[in-house]
């Protein structure tokens, strides 16, 4: 009688090691976190906040003084606070867009930034108005001197096109290195540098005001 | 040897200034030039979300650093020195919030790590009160299949073939 209460106490022991085992297994594996992809969401829309109609009359040859509405947009996936820079270059047809092979910036000239804190799943959207608000054309270039952005006025540098066609605005997203203490261009996650940028063609074939409807 | 060197040299000086002046310039890069201050605060913020900080905690110290951002964008844009007095104070008003967030994370993440161990804590003995429980519940269903088996044996009739 007495070995037989021990054998059953001895196998009691035995369910409850093998349930323990099993229930903080099972415990440990639910409380890991989640793998998750890591990612900035970066995007430029038109005043409807479509992207599209970017332009007024949806023509986009923009005249001298004429407002044009965008919204920029940057979503934070990457599981952390983040400060995030949005920086706006001027260009053309000749100077290079961003390099997404070698994950290099456009080597255009910045004409503004913005930045921003955003927590992880936080979206910061900051409307965009700007406007050609001083330009010449001379032999056949056409080159704007002066953007108007949210009201601020921005000198811009070396922004001139043939007849004033293909001019356009790049957009990169920045991030803030902790390591280097500095604004790099795009991010890095799991061991690879990505990036993001985003660019909207216009012409301005005449830099006057705009003509009065008829 | 005057001659041609200072021709050299003259062509070399020309040639630097020319390559400099064609050196895209950034115009207004405001955010190009933050303090020290702004990575510690990240770091710091960072070490109190990995400590298990919830969004709605650190948005606080997130909204303090964007003012922090706006004021020493606000500061870097003033660079006339009859607004030096203006910049400074601004600069000191960074400082100050900066500061503050950095505290404020700092007892983010103890309070944070605090209840993160709790919370295991309490995890891993809700698992050891499942195993008790189970274990209970294996020992009762034992018992009564023995005393349903003892029944089963004296309930058992002996016939004659």
């Amino acid at each position: 009688m007495n070995s037989q209460s021990s054998h059953s106490r001895r196998g009691l022991i035995v369910v409850f090691i093998t349930l323990l085992i099993m229930c903080e297994a099972t415990v440990y594996v639910i409380s890991l976190p989640q793998p998750s992809e890591r990612f900035f969401q970066f995007y430029v829309l038109g005043p409807n906040h479509t992207a599209a109609d970017y332009y007024p009359g949806n023509d986009s040859n923009v005249n001298l003084g004429e407002p044009i509405t965008w919204y920029i947009g940057v979503v934070n996936n990457m599981g952390t606070v983040q400060l995030v820079s949005v920086r706006i270059k001027t260009s053309n047809q000749t100077v290079p867009p961003p390099d997404d092979q070698r994950g290099l910036e456009s080597p255009a000239p910045t004409v503004a930034d913005f930045a921003q804190f955003l927590q992880d799943n936080e979206t910061w959207e900051v409307s965009f108005v700007w406007s050609v608000s001083n330009a010449t054309s001379s032999s056949g270039s056409t080159r704007i001197l002066t953007v108007q952005i949210n009201n601020e006025s921005y000198p811009a540098t070396s922004w001139s096109a043939s007849n004033g066609y293909n001019f356009r605005l790049i957009f990169e997203l920045w991030t803030w290195q902790t390591d280097t203490n500095t604004f790099g261009y795009g991010w890095n996650t799991e061991g690879t540098h990505r990036t993001a940028w985003l660019q909207i063609w216009f012409n301005m074939t005449s830099p006057g005001p705009k003509p009065p409807p008829e | 040897m005057s001659r041609t060197s200072t021709t050299a040299f003259t062509a070399a000086v020309l040639a630097v200034l020319i390559i400099i002046t064609l050196q895209p310039v950034a115009v207004s890069e405001t955010t190009g030039t933050l303090q020290p201050g702004f990575n510690q605060a990240i770091v710091e913020l960072r070490d109190a979300q990995s400590a298990g900080a919830t969004p709605s905690e650190l948005t606080e110290p997130v909204a303090l650093l964007n003012k922090a951002l706006e004021l020493n964008r606000e500061a870097l844009i003033l660079s006339a020195s009859d607004e030096a007095t203006r910049r400074a104070g601004l600069l000191v008003q960074v400082d100050q919030i900066l500061t503050t967030v950095e505290t404020q994370a700092i007892e983010l993440t103890a309070v944070s790590s605090q209840r993160k161990s709790m919370n295991e804590f309490l995890t891993y003995l809700s698992g050891a009160i499942a195993a008790i429980l189970g274990t209970i519940v294996y020992a009762s269903a034992m018992s009564l299949h023995r005393k349903y088996r003892i029944k089963r044996t004296f309930s058992m009739r002996v016939s004659r073939k």
